[in-house]
């Protein structure tokens, strides 16, 4: 078929695409060029161009500051423990959920599950100091009655860390359970049945049967979030996070935002962000090839 | 005749490809154009200006002016559209020709906000401002503000004589007048506070001296005067300047003026002693507060003061410092607490004493926002004539008091609100201070007055404590250092250490004391690591240079 028909013939899908590239081109390629600015001393009264080019002396200021390795291990770490504990959480949830019988309180069930996700950070965080604190909040009002030492949530950073884990999965896993529901209505029902008539048990079946159904999700999902090792969201560090815990909620977005937005420092930032970008395209392509190798599972 | 007309339509689709193309590259090329010498750029400035002052062309000059929102905006009227910026506009903006536009930011992000509208170029108000020195300091060395020696020498001879020299200093860069700084009324900062119906309830005098305080403090722990159940706090706290600044600045030893020039670091707008002797000693009177529980313990996650305010109003707070004016306005944190507890009572005291028996504690500079033009701009001239306009005649008092008669009466040359007046009338000047942006506070003259002019303006039973208070913020005080030049490092790190300062105090008072010293050491190393050594060391050499 020539190029004329096909493309007669199937013009509708391609002004489909239409929509979905142009946001591509304009708000993920087009921003790229601003990345000019890691290698240029940006003034920004004289824009990207007028700027003078200074190589790769921004990445070496970058290098040399001890708070740029402070926050990339910070955001690391909280990543990593965020993908042991709230990786996980949505699929039991989703489990649980899918072996509930009772149509009416399954509904309630996930909807009380998903509200969390819609509260904004500043909301959570307000809500976090209430419960946490240390001098009033609701939980040390009820420790200290017991005549116990009040418990630092949040001034201590280990214990910060675990309230800074807990928040994210009370935050996050009732919506990250939709994912798992859709790829559970898939399953064919027959195998349940045959699995009733060989006797199995109920955790028998979740084990093999509910859990092999999941597997392309789960690495999916799993490769999706080692692709995020590296970038961290703003608000929750940002929010839940105070000067006393800093050693570990600073974090490389708060980094970008202290030089560059605050002050000013745009150089910097975009250094700091181009390094992110580059270290997370590493860890999608690392994940993506291992678990080719490894399980024959991959995104691209 | 067909084919002519296809001719022209190849010829207009032409047009309007090539516009396009060159309109793309003037937008990248009108930034490299802004960067030219500065003496185009003057030279386009004045062009500009002359176009804006020639009223025969009749052609309206928009102004836009920054001003601060703080979403108190009292319902129908908008931060853009109130009484005051119809005031301006039928005063000011209407006689000559301008269109006042008022474009704004919200107070709580100002300078973020103010680097997003500067790199914006094109969208950037006339006037903008900022508390920033370090903010000012970088747009005037990165070439990005209109020189203002000559616009104010001939279209502000009002606003020069208002300002005058001592505050116009500090809008110089280099020699040159990049900023118009407002003038601030009043340079007392911090006063502290006692519950006296606590100290008279205990039968205790008010503490004179540190030391005393300590005691104090430590017997309302016990005696717990105000039956909080346990949940004194002796001494509140926060992660504010108003709050930990006295008590840090009392622990100075006495310095030499070479040690104030170069030890001092200016972070923002402050200048914080964290380099002078006798800082450590301040955080280990904080660190044993707080061990021996007599501070807010919370104080960590309170750098807006809303916990201590908290605190104060359920009436659980013993002592405190605070901005010496805050705690009586009306409505306010006074008021508050003695409507949940009608007995408590509160003191104006000046208690942090230092080695020499003095209370010393830091004042303003005698400025307030940095007014600036953008290079940009293209109506300075309209700019300098609308902040001159601001200081002639009774247009500040106009902005600042409202109508007289109306809203205010004059009482020996002292405008007094008028308490029985409508919400309507009242709600005409309720952002009086973020619109008469030439001055900080109000200007009566001279400062006694000024001074008396708060005093007056608050609620009749709190007058007496405030003028204490404002007498106690302006005794002992510690002027801010100015150098002839910027420190170009205060400018690059004066955020990212404002924060380390934070970690610092938080640290150092709520490690274990025997942990306090190695906590005190690797902070204060990492401190100088961020760059607090770089502003030491141009500090040194602005100091020598200065000195030779």
């Amino acid at each position: 078929m020539n190029l004329a028909v096909y493309l007669r013939r199937y013009w509708q899908l391609y002004a489909l695409l239409i929509l979905p590239v142009s946001y591509f081109i304009i708000f993920k390629y087009g921003p790229m060029y601003g990345i000019l600015i890691a290698f240029k001393d940006f003034n920004f009264f004289q824009g990207i161009n007028g700027s003078e080019w200074i190589g790769f002396d921004a990445f070496r200021e970058v290098f040399a500051m001890s708070d740029f390795y402070k926050t990339l291990r910070n955001t690391l770490m909280l990543n990593f423990l965020d993908l042991l504990v709230s990786f996980p959480a949505p699929l039991f949830l989703a489990i649980m959920l899918y072996e509930l019988k009772i149509v009416w309180f399954k509904k309630l069930s996930q909807t009380i599950l998903y509200i969390p996700h819609f509260i904004s950070w500043v909301i959570i965080g307000g809500i976090v100091y209430q419960v946490f604190g240390t001098q009033s909040g609701m939980i040390n009002n009820i420790v200290t009655s017991f005549g116990f030492d009040a418990i630092p949530f949040l001034t201590d950073k280990n214990d910060w860390l675990i309230t800074y884990l807990a928040v994210g999965v009370w935050q996050s896993a009732g919506w990250g359970t939709i994912i798992y529901l859709a790829a559970l209505t898939g399953i064919n029902k027959e195998l349940f049945e045959a699995a009733d008539v060989d006797g199995a048990s109920r955790l028998r079946k979740i084990w093999n049967i509910t859990l092999p159904s999941l597997k392309p999700t789960i690495v999916t999902l799993l490769i999706i979030n080692l692709g995020h090792m590296i970038a961290i969201g703003f608000e929750r560090p940002y929010i839940i996070g105070n000067t006393a815990v800093r050693d570990y909620s600073d974090v490389l977005s708060t980094f970008v935002y202290r030089i560059g937005i605050e002050s000013g420092q745009y150089t910097l930032a975009t250094v700091v962000g181009l390094f992110q970008a580059v270290v997370g395209l590493v860890f999608v392509l690392g994940a993506n090839y291992t678990s080719k190798k490894l399980a024959d599972q991959s995104i691209m | 005749m067909v084919k002519a007309a296809r001719g022209t339509m190849k010829a207009s689709k032409i047009l309007a490809v090539t516009l396009g193309c060159t309109m793309l590259l003037s937008a990248c090329g009108g930034n490299a154009n802004n960067g030219g010498t500065n003496a185009n750029a003057n030279a386009g400035a004045n062009e500009n200006a002359a176009a804006g002052g020639n009223k025969a062309s009749g052609k309206q000059v928009t102004l836009k002016v920054e001003v601060f929102d703080r979403g108190n905006s009292p319902a129908g009227s908008t931060i853009t559209n109130n009484y005051l910026t119809k005031y301006v506009q039928d005063n000011f903006g209407t006689p000559n020709n301008i269109k006042v536009e008022f474009v704004p930011v919200p107070r709580s992000e100002e300078v973020q906000k103010l680097n997003v509208l500067m790199a914006s170029g094109s969208d950037v108000p006339d006037i903008v401002f900022t508390y920033d020195s370090g903010t000012f300091y970088r747009y005037a060395q990165q070439g990005g503000l209109t020189d203002l020696g000559e616009l104010l020498e001939q279209h502000g001879p009002n606003l020069k004589q208002f300002l005058g020299e001592d505050t116009l200093a500090y809008g110089q860069y280099e020699g040159k007048q990049f900023a118009l700084p407002a003038k601030r009324a009043h340079l007392g900062k911090y006063s502290s506070f006692i519950r006296q119906d606590w100290l008279d309830k205990l039968g205790l005098p008010v503490p004179k001296t540190t030391d005393e305080l300590y005691t104090t403090l430590k017997t309302f722990k016990e005696k717990d005067p105000g039956q909080t159940g346990g949940k004194v706090i002796p001494l509140g706290m926060s992660l504010a300047p108003a709050q930990f600044e006295p008590l840090l600045w009392s622990f100075i030893k006495p310095v030499t003026e070479e040690q104030r020039y170069t030890l001092t670091q200016q972070l923002g707008s402050n200048d914080y002693p964290i380099l002078l002797p006798g800082f450590k000693d301040g955080l280990q009177f904080m660190n044993k507060l707080y061990s021996e529980g007599l501070m807010s313990a919370d104080f960590s996650l309170d750098e807006d003061k809303k916990k201590l305010n908290e605190d104060v109003t359920k009436g659980l707070v013993g002592f405190f410092s605070e901005d010496d004016m805050n705690p009586f306005y009306a409505d306010l944190m006074y008021a508050t607490l003695q409507k949940n507890i009608p007995d408590a009572k509160i003191s104006s005291v000046d208690v942090y004493t230092d080695s020499e028996g003095k209370h010393p504690k830091p004042e303003y500079a005698p400025v307030g926002l940095y007014l600036m033009i953008p290079k940009s701009s293209k109506n300075a001239e309209a700019a300098v004539k609308y902040l001159d306009w601001m200081a002639s005649g009774d247009n500040l008092l106009h902005i600042q008091n409202g109508v007289e008669g109306e809203n205010y009466t004059l009482e020996n040359g002292i405008p007094m609100a008028k308490a029985d007046v409508t919400d309507e009338i009242k709600n005409r000047i309720y952002n009086w201070g973020d619109m008469a942006i030439i001055s900080n506070g109000k200007q009566l003259g001279d400062t006694e007055k000024n001074v008396e002019a708060y005093v007056l303006n608050m609620p009749e039973q709190y007058r007496e404590e405030t003028r204490k208070a404002l007498s106690v913020s302006r005794s002992d005080t510690i002027k801010p250092v100015l150098f002839d030049r910027p420190i170009e490092a205060q400018a690059k790190y004066g955020t990212a250490l404002r924060d380390k300062l934070n970690e610092i105090i938080v640290k150092t008072t709520m490690a274990k004391p025997d942990q306090f010293d190695s906590t005190y050491e690797s902070m204060l190393k990492d401190y100088m690591a961020t760059g607090g050594q770089a502003i030491l060391d141009e500090r040194k050499k602005a100091y020598e240079e200065m000195k030779k």
